[in-house]
């Protein structure tokens, strides 16, 4: 059975555009230099004998001389006093936790080389995001300050420690007898000893206050909550315990507090272990962009921004019955008709549904808190008394804080783990104010825009050199431990503020221990051994309590009705985090800024997103770069990136990019949008209203998504949930009997261990984390975005994202697509990682003519770089292209210097995995060291290998399970049991390579609500 | 009466005997002493003291005549104890290092403390010590000598034949001379006429050429397969350390050293402070007139060690640069657990190890004979694959093999399991 419905990478190849269809007709991307060689001028090129002879005698010569070095001299230098626990070559784990993540670092001979979700925190184990995988990257990063620096004669200079301490001292003394107030400015800090330093910090010089401000702010969520139920909390979400979700314009996969964790609990109710219960959740999603989440919901409408308050009011409407004005969306009644059913289901669904929204807006957030408590979402799926810790910003105080800088009633500011003058909304504002501070402290590790500003950088450590601690929820806390010695000659800001406030325990690690000796262990009966062994504990929960909501409505829909109309003019702007860059703090990250954007696939850029219906109204083509200007007057120039599913009228530009103080990699990538952000009503807004104008220019984005053509063939398979329960195998294409096959190749014998690979497509939510897991493992360089735009990306794994409509069972037949022009904003996608497959019948295989790949008795598909000659034909013959050719040294090449060249960063190399030189092939190889280290760790200690043993870097770092891998020899383990699963299908099967891979089809509970099906 | 003569003869017999027996005893312990003094000091003292020179404990010649017998038996015997009980000379003496207390030896019986103190008296026994070392020396240069030797012997009876052959002829001509025989001078020139006559018979320039080229062709290819093989490289490390000395005279166990071989796949050059366990007071000083050996004051100054005062600063420590001697390509992947742990059994029968030779042995040879450490095996990858395919592994011990070996036993029966047939030969085993 054929797939039903149509799919396609990207526009270009929907629309057959002249380029693609061109490109894709030749067998190489790129035009072959044969002309060039062929032409008048090459053919009368005549290498004069003479001089061919010396070339050759030359090269002779040459190869022999090289040859002839009578033996390497290389050094060996063991450790003068060896640490007792580091044996080299086996690595070491320490649990720690970035960002509220509870992980293992990796590390070999005492150097940091990994991430790994730590698999002892239980239920707290939810995978790491791409930033943690990243995250080790930056440790090693040059572009860091070596030393303190102080400002002498105008200019930020190198220093000591000693003298930091002395001016600081001096002018916190000073500061002290004039009475003016100190600040110290952070991001959220959720580490219980950081805040009793400011504590201490506070009683040592009282008018010091501590304000927290994120660039992403939640205050929104937090004054709702304080608003309708006296709890200033972000509460925790339990999408576990969601069959129904309706999100609007909340990326809760991605971005949105905590993506990760949110992840995990959402697939829960929708992997194949569900599914196989005859189970799933539902999910819609209402939003302007297309974000992560947007593209993994079961139906996804686009609404434009100033759409999203009438249509949480309708919903409001529709399930308690009231009759709020303004619950209309006279202009997308598809959208309007579907929220009047989804409020019905909600109803159905009573304390089985939540809702929720990503406006920052108080109003908005006391909407939904009201439609929430209307369904009975508080004591399930939305438990308050339990709240999440991560974020406490106040938008107001910092805006306070500004007016006292401006009123020149601030000695001295601290920013600890921010950047506003990077990314606040009004940059010159900010500046002013900043420059009548007396005195200025920055903790960054590096001279970003705000720290060069500064008097004094008092230069933080990484977390990975740090002692500290997170309370990511109430009751749960978890330790930070340092994994090495400080690089470079740096001091936590913690040990600093301790030092300056002259406490009685200057050591922050003697600190931190004596506070959780003190505060945190007795209550949770458990001793400090206990913590840096396990990473994270928890009190027992609080039991979440039932909120009602008995505030009346009357202001609050007006106010978010005026916010709406507000938006509702030119181009709606919607300003987002990017699932890659975030909110920009990570932006010199080279594995960051290579990874792909989950839906529009862009790398080492931002852009503005319109809808294709849209763009081709104003006459925007993509690529086009165009002027934007927002109702603020801010003014920048980019290209433009024609998205599907966009909503009319609305554009979207990711923020985190347009650092310009950031280090090598990140510094002038793509454009800062933050200024486009808005402060009303007390809190910060994501949108804004813009005009848009073509400069004539063009600018090409380095997209990998159109990098190979599937050639229309099927390779995504999908079914409707009722499809499903009907048939499990619905959508997998399989044939009531099988079809009989021929073999031109003997089959292979995998008598031992057959490594095998189980990809639930229901599961992926295409976050990527995987991507960035992977480059760490395998030591995978970053090419930079100019390769990536000559389609040289190096991941070994890819997430392909395709786009179909929501055309329901219909067939579509392609000129039935064009017909469709309008409907463009209305597509689903589904994400697919490709990877090598592995296959049993390795068309590689049988082209290679140095026998570089050859296939292993295990069922992996082998590559051995010392023996390939570049010759390419096994990635031309290779029908998934994950093939990648090693095109430059770009460990060691200066023109690809992103991050890698230089002996320093060198050391987050994994010692395990050979850096491929340039002029080889190489692909996944299915983390063939950790196979290795597996069976030999097995064999040491003479057991036979577990189901488990051996985890792939991909399957560990993902939060959704999708990936499970394992032994296809023994029936019972994980993998057997996934593989058996009546939804698995092969790529390609009908080719006959007999992949070592199958995937699950991607299932969408779409059924039950057949009318929303415009 | 006869009763009492009899106790009394008995009592006499007695004493008799144990005075003779007491004379005898003491005489004989006097006769060993020294000797069986020194034997005890080496196993027990020298970690904290030395004759001559203060380490942890002080000089023993030095100190040692200033005190009583009394005192240093009960001393040497239990100084802890001693010091407690109050004893002035005791708690004196327990200042001599404020951070070390003497350790108790409770085990020594009063006479061999004595015999200690013996040895503490006598000193080291020069002489014979000396001697026995040089002739042991002498006796090995010889054996290199005897080489050169035969080699000259053989040149030199060689030019002795020319001389005298040419003396031979000489006189013949003289001789003949005498007699009166003319000279024919021609025979010379007939012989350079032949060798260029020999030059123009094209046969003989083919077998010629063909001689030279197959001897090119030969010495090249042989070069081409050995070119980046490195056998017996011996390259020059910063301290002469000696494997023979170590391993195959004093006998220490390659994993005192070498741990990580059996961990981890990296061998691991030994941290100085494996080294200072024994050469904090291993000094070899009896070889150097007393200092301490060049080679070991590499060791302390690499730690910044101060072997007078046993101190360590921190500021001096430079690290030891040794050249690799076993260089495997980055693109290879080896590991030593796998092999001398997991294949320990396996490696041993197919290389025929005495059971008292390390598993090391197999590849880096009989390092105990290596005065200076030399790649004993070629490291080539047909070297390893050569090893995988005859080795026959030991699976019976080892409870992995029990699901793969019975999946391949289905298929190959009764032949023999190597690595090979486990896989061991496929690319992604050594290369990714």
């Amino acid at each position: 059975m054929e797939s039903n419905k149509k799919y396609w990478k990207g526009l270009e190849e929907f629309n057959k555009t002249s380029d693609f269809v061109e490109n894709n007709k030749n067998e190489f991307a790129e035009p072959l230099p044969i002309e060039d060689v062929l032409n008048e001028a090459g053919l009368s090129t005549v290498t004069p004998r003479r001089d061919f002879l010396k070339a050759l005698g030359f090269g002779l010569g040459a190869v022999t001389l090289a040859a002839c070095q009578p033996a390497p001299v290389h050094k060996s230098i063991p450790y003068l006093i060896k640490p007792e626990e580091v044996i080299p070559g086996i690595p070491n784990y320490y649990v720690s936790s970035f960002n509220g993540q509870s992980v293992l670092v990796k590390t070999r001979e005492g150097r940091p080389i990994k991430i790994e979700p730590n698999p002892n925190a239980g239920q707290f184990n939810c995978g790491t995001d791409a930033t943690a995988q990243a995250s080790v990257l930056d440790l090693y990063d040059v572009s860091k300050l070596k030393a303190p620096q102080l400002k002498a004669d105008g200019d930020l200079a190198d220093t000591t420690w000693a003298k930091v301490d002395a001016f600081v001292a001096a002018e916190l003394a000073k500061v002290k007898a004039s009475g003016k107030k100190i600040r110290i400015i952070s991001s959220s800090v959720s580490s219980p000893s950081t805040k009793a330093v400011v504590a201490d910090f506070t009683v040592a010089y009282p008018t010091t206050k501590h304000v927290q401000y994120d660039a992403v702010s939640y205050t929104g969520i937090i004054k709702a909550n304080e608003n309708s139920f006296g709890k200033a909390v972000i509460p925790k979400y339990n999408f576990d315990k969601a069959d129904l979700i309706v999100s609007f314009g909340a990326d809760f996969l991605g971005t949105w507090i905590s993506g990760e964790e949110f992840t995990s609990q959402y697939i829960e109710n929708r992997n194949y272990k569900t599914l196989a219960k005859g189970k799933m959740s539902r999910h819609f999603q209402f939003e302007a962009g297309m974000s992560l989440t947007g593209t993994n919901a079961d139906t996804r409408l686009p609404i434009k921004l100033s759409e999203q308050g009438p249509a949480l009011i309708t919903l409001y409407n529709a399930v308690t019955g009231a009759n709020l004005a303004g619950g209309v969306l006279p202009n997308n009644t598809s959208a309007e008709k579907a929220i009047k059913l989804v409020g019905r289901e909600l109803v159905q669904q009573k304390g089985k549904a939540l809702v929720v929204c990503g406006s920052n807006d108080v109003s908005t957030q006391i909407l939904v808190n009201a439609i929430n408590a209307a369904i009975g979402s508080y004591g399930t799926t939305i438990d308050l008394d339990n709240p999440s810790k991560r974020y406490a910003g106040n938008d107001a105080e910092f805006a306070e804080l500004l007016n006292e800088m401006n009123r020149g009633e601030v000695g001295a500011v601290f920013f600890l783990d921010t950047n506003p003058a990077y990314d606040v909304v009004n940059t010159k504002a900010f500046t002013d104010a900043l420059a009548k501070v007396p005195v200025k402290v920055s903790f960054a590790d590096r001279s970003d825009e705000t720290a060069s500003l500064c008097d004094v950088i008092a230069t933080n450590q990484n977390y990975l050199e740090s002692w500290g601690d997170a309370n990511t929820y109430e009751g749960t806390y978890s330790i930070v431990q340092p994994t090495i010695n400080p690089v470079f000659n740096s001091r936590q800001a913690e040990q600093s503020l301790l030092i300056w406030s002259n406490a009685p325990v200057k050591d922050y690690y003697q600190y931190v221990r004596n506070n959780w000796e003190k505060n945190i262990l007795p209550a949770l009966g458990k001793t400090w051994n206990d913590v840096l062994q396990t990473g994270v504990f928890a009190a027992a929960p609080k039991a979440a309590g039932t909120y009602t909501f008995n505030l009346s409505l009357a202001a609050v829909a007006p106010s978010v009705l005026n916010s709406s109309k507000a938006l509702a003019k030119d181009i709606e702007l919607q300003v987002y985090e990017s699932i890659p860059m975030r909110d920009g703090k990570y932006a010199n990250n080279a594995f960051l800024q290579e990874l792909p954007d989950p839906v529009s696939k862009v790398t080492w850029d931002n852009y503005i997103a319109l809808a294709p219906k849209f763009a081709e109204s104003k006459d925007i083509k993509e690529f086009d770069v165009v002027e934007i200007k927002g109702s603020n007057g801010y003014t920048i120039t980019l290209p433009v990136l024609i998205q599907p599913g966009q909503a009319v009228g609305t554009a979207s530009i990711a923020l985190g990019y347009g650092r310009t103080k950031v280090g090598k990699a990140g510094d002038n990538v793509g454009k800062n949008a933050y200024p486009f952000v808005t402060f009303a009503n007390g809190t910060l807004q994501y949108a804004n209203t813009v005009t848009i104008t073509k400069t004539g220019a063009t600018y090409e984005l380095a997209q990998t998504q159109t990098h190979h053509s599937f050639e229309g063939r099927n390779i995504i398979r999908e079914a409707s949930f009722k499809e499903y329960v009907k048939n499990p195998a619905a959508g997998t294409g399989k044939h009531e009997e099988g079809h009989k096959s021929y073999d031109l190749w003997d089959k292979y014998e995998k008598p031992g261990n057959n490594w095998v690979m189980a990809i639930d497509l229901n599961a992926c939510t295409g976050c990527g984390s995987c991507i960035v897991a992977c480059n760490v493992e395998n030591n995978i360089p970053v090419v930079g975005r100019d390769e990536v735009r000559r389609r040289r990306e190096m991941h070994w794994i890819r997430i392909d994202r395709y786009y179909s409509f929501e055309e329901g069972d219909k067939s579509v037949s392609e000129e039935k697509e064009i017909a469709h022009m309008e409907n463009l904003d209305r597509v689903s996608v589904v994400h697919q990682p490709m990877l090598c497959q592995h296959c049993d019948h390795a068309p590689c295989e049988t082209v290679c003519p140095v026998l570089a790949t050859v296939h292993s008795s295990d069922g992996l598909n082998h590559m051995a770089y010392n023996r390939c000659v570049g010759t390419r034909y096994c990635a031309n013959n290779c029908p998934y292209k994950v093939r990648r050719f090693n095109w430059f040294n770009y460990w060691n090449d200066s023109r690809f210097d992103n991050y890698l060249n230089n002996e320093f960063t060198q050391l987050v190399l994994n010692p395990d995995v050979t850096t491929r030189s340039r002029g080889v092939m190489e692909k996944c190889s299915m983390c063939i060291q950790r196979i290795q280290g597996g069976k030999l760790q097995a064999k040491m200690e003479k057991r036979p290998l577990k189901d488990g043993d051996i985890k792939m870097a991909c399957q560990e770092a993902c939060s959704a399970n999708a990936i499970i891998f394992g032994d296809g020899n023994d029936p019972n383990s994980e993998v057997s049991k996934a593989l058996r699963s009546e939804r698995i299908y092969y790529v390609l099967e009908e080719v006959n390579t007999q992949p070592g891979i199958g995937y699950m089809t991607k299932i969408r509970n779409t059924d039950s609500l057949p009318t929303v099906q415009a | 009466m006869r009763n009492i003569s009899l106790i009394i003869r008995r009592v006499w017999k007695s004493a008799f005997m144990l005075s003779a027996l007491s004379v005898l005893i003491v005489s004989g312990t006097q006769a060993q002493d020294a000797a069986e003094g020194r034997k005890i000091f080496k196993e027990k003292c020298t970690s904290c003291h030395a004759l001559d020179r203060d380490l942890i404990g002080p000089a023993l010649q030095t100190v040692v005549p200033t005190k009583s017998e009394a005192f240093l038996l009960k001393w040497i015997n239990n100084a802890p104890a001693f010091i407690a009980s109050g004893d002035k000379e005791a708690v004196e003496a327990s200042k001599f290092n404020p951070n070390a207390e003497m350790t108790a030896f409770p085990s020594l019986t009063p006479e061999q403390i004595k015999s200690i103190l013996a040895y503490v008296k006598v000193g080291e026994p020069k002489k014979a010590e000396a001697a026995g070392a040089a002739g042991g020396s002498g006796s090995d240069e010889v054996s290199s000598f005897s080489l050169v030797g035969v080699i000259a012997v053989i040149l030199i009876s060689i030019v002795v034949l020319v001389v005298l052959g040419r003396a031979i002829k000489m006189l013949e001509r003289l001789i003949l001379q005498k007699q009166g025989v003319v000279i024919v001078e021609e025979e010379k020139v007939s012989m350079a006429a032949g060798i260029g006559q020999l030059f123009k018979n094209k046969k003989f320039i083919f077998f010629f050429i063909l001689c030279v080229v197959t001897f090119l062709a030969s010495f090249g290819w042989m070069g081409m397969w050995n070119t980046g093989v490195h056998t017996g490289y011996q390259p020059t490390q910063p301290i002469k350390f000696s494997h023979e000395l170590h391993a195959g005279t004093n006998q220490i166990d390659c994993q005192y050293c070498h741990a990580g071989a059996f961990e981890s796949k990296n061998a691991t050059i030994p941290s100085l402070n494996v080294c200072m366990n024994c050469h904090k007071s291993v000094q070899a000083r009896d070889n150097h007139d007393g200092n301490i050996s060049p080679e070991i004051q590499k060791i302390y100054n690499a730690l910044g060690y101060d072997a007078d005062k046993m101190t360590y600063d921190k500021s001096k420590e430079k690290p030891i640069e040794w050249v690799r001697v076993h260089n495997l390509p980055d693109f290879a992947y080896f590991n030593h657990s796998q092999h001398v742990v997991v294949a320990e059994e396996a490696i041993r029968k197919e290389k025929g190890l005495k059971p008292n030779e390390p598993v090391c042995f197999a590849c880096h040879g009989p390092v105990n004979t290596m005065e200076e450490i030399y790649q004993y095996s070629p490291l080539t990858m047909k070297w390893c694959i050569n090893c995988h395919k005859d080795t026959k592994l030991e699976v019976k011990d080892n409870a992995f093999y029990t699901k793969i070996i019975e999946a391949h036993e289905k298929i190959k029966k009764g032949e023999k399991i190597t690595p090979a047939a486990l896989g061991g030969m496929e690319c992604g085993k050594c290369h990714y």
